[in-house]
């Protein structure tokens, strides 16, 4: 974004350009460190054995389900807990933000579960409903809760006093400023914490598997870490990290279709 | 405020006291919580729910009377919440001390954003406990790799707040910096860095927060002392006074980091909302 006109002597080279150097030096280096045997296979597959990995994966599956059920296993997951912990946040968040009596009396509750390591109470779900969906669907829940409510109530809060004023001088009742003024404004932000949801429960889901599952791509991950085989290893890693790319991007477009005001006020 | 109306009306007023005083935020949060925890009380002692679900309230105090007498597995308390916080934090400063410089230069410097944005933002959402493994493969279970990890966790939070950061300063106000005769190193020092700390401020808090909940999973692993150690021990042997003692103090712990961080961002930066 800065100018530097002093370089101006001389042109720079096209980002993409830097990018793609960039991406084929750690592919060398990856390659050579690899096949070259400096590295033991353990530690870091190379690319032949990663992509053995990858068809292996794909063709027989891992532990008698394919590759794309554990995926599917976990985006249903993702989905369950992330819609229902952000649909009831959001919720709570917008009475929060509306009435200071609901937000005095729910605050410590979601003021102390927002930072709260989701593995901690984790283990308390097993108990109460055991290993299982249950357990980690309510624990996505309470995830992405906190979250999308204290986005919600700050985003009602936000909303300018003299759009409400001259709303109410107009004749609006409560609803009607509420519908056409408040959720409006707090749209944006709700979508804000939306997003920032999605991510920390996809960060959860894998916890969620590893501790209380045997199915999805986190306890593929885990399982085969256990009996060394990194490359299956690094195949979940990427596929979880495009998925995750994927949702991030799908609820972004999402925003931009139904928040298209967004910024513009 | 009401002096006029002097002594006739006193119980009116007194009640009138009573409740805007019982109206305030801070006392309603509190009865709220007192209901809460009377509502656990009730449910305990009532046997809605069986005693190896949910322990009484007196059954966690006398958890955390004997563990801070005894220690829990021949660990003191102190000893855990100490492990837990040093992971967090040498994590966390770590990530700051590379992070923030990494994020000022891509910010301001397009080659260096070019070669090394797509690997911090393929790992921003990438989820900490997927690679954890990998981490105890390459490095071990001891206490480097769970720093490890949270480094990981925490850096690339830090490192992309700090480049939106630079990102973010006006073109204007470099602009008039640069004809008012500043130099590269001025412009960067007097302009640039004091208008991407705000962002790279809030990177940070995120990113705290963010080595804060990964830390437990940080210590599933191999662990032999820290709070996230103690619940998942706990858990074992099915002692949920414990795990209800680690949850609280978990709690407790990451209320206490994120206002300590954001009374240091206020002191800090400031000048943060009022450009």
């Amino acid at each position: 974004m800065i100018k530097r006109s002093e370089m101006a002597g001389h042109r720079r080279m096209p980002d993409w350009v830097v990018t793609g150097c960039s991406v084929a030096l750690l592919i060398v280096a990856w390659v050579v460190a690899t096949e070259g045997g400096f590295v033991d296979d353990l530690f870091m597959p190379s690319p032949s054995s990663l992509w053995a990995g990858f068809t292996d994966l794909v063709e027989d599956g891992y532990k008698s389900r394919t590759i794309w059920e554990h995926a599917g296993l976990s985006l249903e997951r993702v989905l369950a807990g992330f819609v229902t912990g952000a649909v009831a946040g959001t919720v709570v968040g917008l009475a929060m933000g509306y009435n200071r009596v609901i937000e005095a009396c729910l605050a410590p509750f979601v003021e102390f579960l927002r930072p709260l390591p989701q593995l901690a109470y984790l283990v308390l779900l097993i108990v109460w409903f055991g290993i299982g969906e249950t357990a980690q669907i309510v624990l996505l829940f309470l995830t992405a809760f906190p979250v999308s409510a204290i986005a919600a109530m700050d985003g009602v809060k936000s909303v300018s006093r003299q759009r409400m004023q001259v709303a109410r001088s107009l004749g609006a009742s409560n609803w009607q400023i509420f519908r056409f003024v408040v959720f409006p404004s707090a749209l944006p932000e709700i979508f804000t914490g939306a997003r920032l949801a999605i991510g920390v429960v996809y960060a959860t889901l894998i916890a969620a598997e590893i501790i209380a599952g045997s199915t999805g791509l986190g306890w593929v991950i885990l399982d085969a870490g256990r009996f060394l085989r990194s490359d299956y290893v690094f195949v979940g890693i990427l596929a979880i990290g495009l998925m995750g790319l994927v949702l991030d991007y799908m609820l972004v477009a999402i925003e931009h279709r139904i928040v298209h005001w967004a910024g513009k006020y | 405020m009401q002096r006029e109306s002097g002594k006739t009306d006193a119980p009116e007023r007194r009640r009138s006291v009573v409740w805007s005083v019982l109206a305030q935020p801070r006392w309603l949060s509190a009865l709220s919580v007192l209901g809460a925890l009377a509502a656990w009380w009730a449910i305990t002692a009532f046997a809605v729910v069986p005693a190896v679900l949910l322990p009484t309230p007196g059954e966690v105090v006398s958890a955390t009377i004997d563990i801070l007498r005894n220690g829990y597995r021949e660990t003191t308390l102190w000893q855990n919440v100490g492990s837990t916080l040093w992971r967090c934090g040498a994590g966390f400063f770590l990530a700051v001390l590379t992070g923030v410089p990494l994020g000022l230069a891509m910010g301001y410097w397009p080659p260096i954003r070019a070669a090394t944005n797509y690997i911090v933002q393929f790992m921003r959402p990438l989820p900490p406990l997927s690679y954890v493994i990998l981490l105890i493969i390459w490095i071990g279970t001891d206490d480097r790799s769970k720093i490890v990890l949270l480094y990981l966790t925490a850096f690339p939070i830090v490192a992309s707040s700090a480049m939106a950061g630079v990102r973010a300063v006006s073109q204007q106000r470099v602009q008039a910096a640069r004809a008012l005769g500043a130099s590269e190193w001025q412009v960067f020092r007097y302009v640039i860095l004091p208008s991407a700390m705000p962002l790279s401020f809030t990177g940070a808090r995120i990113a705290l927060a963010a080595a804060f909940s990964t830390v437990v999973a940080a210590e599933l692993n191999a662990a032999t002392d820290g709070l996230g150690w103690m619940v998942i021990s706990a858990s074992r042997f099915l002692r949920n006074d414990v795990i209800i003692l680690g949850i609280i103090l978990l709690g407790v712990l990451g209320v206490a980091l994120s206002a300590i961080v954001l009374a240091v961002d206020r002191r800090v930066v400031h000048w943060r909302g009022i450009e």
